[in-house]
């Protein structure tokens, strides 16, 4: 219910339900207005003019009058169902009327009052109206209210049925909507997923169909294409840039190695080529990491993600970088559930964990061990790489992600490595965390879960 | 051996050819999309060098198709300023055989075009492989030298057996990564060098003659002095 709640498909379909349910009512209130109040008003009047009527008899006619004229209306065949006539002598006996059992002390007079009486020895709901006549006698003038206790029912259980029928009616399609909305959306929303973890030719369906979403799709898929040119304009600007920076440089390192190759003697001059190549080569190391961080920050891709097995991932990294955590006296260790997978790129997830590792060797002075794992949560996957080393100051954790930000600038480094990670991380729709693992660094790589991304036809909240 | 390089760069054409031919092997240079897709399905060579960007915005890549469109099979390396591993992936699954970024060292381009040209020669799968008084069993994964065993770890045994199936070539650090560790990005530490110097511990150290040498600047190499 929750859930249904957070839709705000559902919430927009269930406040029109409300409203509809609201002019419902109003409609309901003036038919039965104009039904059981009306009716019950019409009768009171009717009451009212029949006594007077008779009132006016017993003053021409005399009380004897009246009688006949009693006995005559309860006898000529007109509202012989409901009307009610008594009429009383002074001392309380009956004349005539078709009452059997009434209790006269208690009744105001002159007043309609709803009682019930015995009529044709019958019991009656009736309206009554008392009066008395100038001689003392008694005129009670009324009308039975079955038949209108019946509309009044009627009326009363066809506004319930038809009120809950109309609530499930409305339920129902609250539900109904949202979930055409939910499927409408779910396609929009998959092509959007898709787009932002960096498949940038992924477009959305258009149906034939010529309504609001077959528009917005195209709105989309014709921003998708601007987006897509852009992008192939800055891929081409960067592929440009690589190639007229690289042949020069390339030019100049071949140029250098091949001076050296045909001197290879400890002169001044070759000592400084040898140097200068290797200044080449970090150079153009930085610029490979600045253009890889560009890459995976644009998720211009070509490559689709693909299912990776973490555990290759980890043991090719691992043994990797064991001999060099031997040489500086720490053991690495990998903790690995039994199959666990991830959708990415498998040399990209490696580069990064390959990173996070080299930075705790590099920076976890003093830490016996290493230890990697990877780990299976309800919706993640964690790649974790926790050292004991003295860590990071609070304080500079949120900086050390910033590009050519150092913290130890003794240890040869290019400032790019966890910038790379975060790159790579996000790129992979997760996120690079950093933690005091007390004492030394707690460095998680979270990922979403394979498939826990996937769009279910149902159940989406939109 | 002949090589066909196809480079429009006249500068890195002629250092490419002077270090091929001091290698001892021939090269033909060509810096034309069109002379070049004739030479390259319609040639017989040893191996084709390829630059990916040729004059008129002709990709290399349609070259290699048209290359390998024509049922030649003939092994192809990349050379390429496009480095970044999208593009090496693509060139890959295009139909090359092995992709080299530029800048480029040049030792690295000739141990590629050795260990390429010898991948197509022999493809044959032995039991076991031999370097001196070093043996590899590679059913039972155990090696010995001398007759006494030495215990390896499974992605040393790796190592070593890359090593050896080279043996007598020049190694370069990137192809190690590659291949062994199929780690396609530049750590950019001396990684290797750490992991080398572990295995001529356990296989050099206590026998005579080395056989695993480094060679500096260029990389590895395993042979008997």
């Amino acid at each position: 219910m929750i859930r249904l709640w957070a839709s705000l498909t559902f919430r927009i379909a269930l406040l029109y339900g409300v409203l509809m349910m609201a002019s419902l009512a109003v409609i309901s209130a003036v038919f039965y207005y104009g039904t059981v109040v009306v009716q019950a008003r019409d009768i009171d009047r009717n009451l009212e003019e029949g006594a007077q009527s008779l009132s006016g008899s017993y003053k021409t006619h005399g009380r004897a009058g009246l009688q006949k004229e009693i006995e005559q209306l309860l006898d000529d065949g007109i509202n012989q169902d409901t009307e009610v006539y008594l009429l009383l002598d002074p001392q309380g006996h009956k004349l005539a009327g078709n009452l059997i059992d009434w209790q006269a002390d208690a009744a105001p007079l002159d007043t309609l009052v709803t009682e019930s009486v015995q009529r044709y020895g019958r019991p009656s709901l009736s309206r009554l109206l008392w009066h008395h006549l100038p001689d003392g006698a008694t005129l009670v003038v009324g009308r039975d209210l079955h038949d209108k206790q019946r509309i009044r029912s009627l009326v009363w259980r066809s506004l319930a049925v038809g009120g809950g029928i109309a609530l499930l009616l409305i339920f129902a399609g609250a539900l109904l909507f949202r979930r055409q909305f939910a499927r409408n959306l779910s396609v929009i929303r998959r092509t959007a997923l898709e787009v932002q973890s960096g498949n940038l030719s992924q477009r959305i369906p258009v149906t034939p169909a010529e309504d609001e979403f077959t528009r917005l799709s195209r709105d989309i898929n014709h921003m998708l294409d601007r987006i897509e040119q852009l992008m192939d304009g800055v891929r081409h600007v960067s592929n440009t840039i690589a190639h007229n920076l690289r042949t020069p440089l390339g030019r100049t390192r071949a140029q250098l190695e091949e001076a050296l190759r045909h001197h290879r003697d400890a002169t001044p001059v070759s000592e400084a080529a040898a140097a200068a190549i290797q200044d080449i080569d970090a150079l153009i190391l930085v610029f490979e990491r600045l253009l890889q961080i560009a890459e995976a920050e644009s998720g211009a891709r070509r490559r689709p993600f693909e299912a990776v097995d973490l555990r290759t991932v980890v043991t090719d990294v691992v043994e990797l970088y064991d001999a060099m955590a031997e040489t500086r006296d720490m053991a690495l260790s990998a903790e690995m559930d039994d199959e666990t997978s991830v959708l990415g790129d498998r040399h990209l997830l490696s580069a990064a964990l390959a990173n996070l590792v080299e930075n705790a060797i590099k920076y976890a002075d003093g830490s016996p061990t290493i230890r990697v794992s990877v780990r299976e949560e309800p919706a993640h996957v964690i790649i974790e790489v926790e050292d004991h080393g003295p860590g990071i100051p609070a304080d500079a954790i949120p900086r050390v992600t910033e590009r050519f930000y150092r913290l130890e600038s003794r240890v040869p480094g290019s400032g790019l490595g966890l910038s790379i990670v975060t790159a790579i991380a996000n790129m992979h729709r997760g996120t690079l965390r950093l933690d005091d693992a007390a004492p030394g660094l707690r460095a998680r790589i979270i990922l979403p879960r394979e498939g826990a991304d996937a769009l279910p036809d149902s159940g989406i909240r939109i | 051996m002949r090589c066909l390089v196809i480079e429009d760069e006249a500068t890195t054409a002629d250092y490419i050819r002077k270090g091929l031919e001091e290698g001892g092997h021939s090269a033909v240079l060509c810096g034309d999309g069109g002379e070049a897709l004739r030479l390259g399905v319609g040639g017989q060579w040893d191996i084709i060098i390829l630059d990916r960007m040729l004059p008129g915005g002709a990709d290399g890549l349609s070259i290699l198709k048209s290359v390998r469109d024509a049922g030649n099979a003939t092994p192809v390396l990349i050379l390429s300023a496009l480095a970044s591993l999208d593009e090496r992936v693509r060139g890959l699954r295009d139909g090359a055989d092995d992709y080299l970024t530029k800048p480029f060292a040049f030792s690295e381009l000739l141990a590629r075009i050795e260990a390429l040209t010898r991948r197509f020669k022999k493809q044959a799968v032995e039991p076991e492989l031999r370097i001196a008084d070093l043996c590899m069993d590679l059913v039972k994964r155990k090696v010995e030298r001398a007759g006494r065993p030495i215990t390896l770890r499974p992605r040393e045994f790796r190592l070593l057996e890359f090593m050896v199936r080279h043996q007598g070539q020049v190694i370069t650090r990137t192809m190690l990564l590659e291949s062994v560790w199929d780690c396609h990005f530049d750590p950019g530490t001396n990684i290797i060098d750490v992991q080398i110097s572990r295995l001529r511990n356990k296989i050099d150290k206590d026998f005579s003659p080395s056989l695993l040498h480094t060679l500096r600047g260029e990389g590895y190499t395993i042979r008997i002095p």
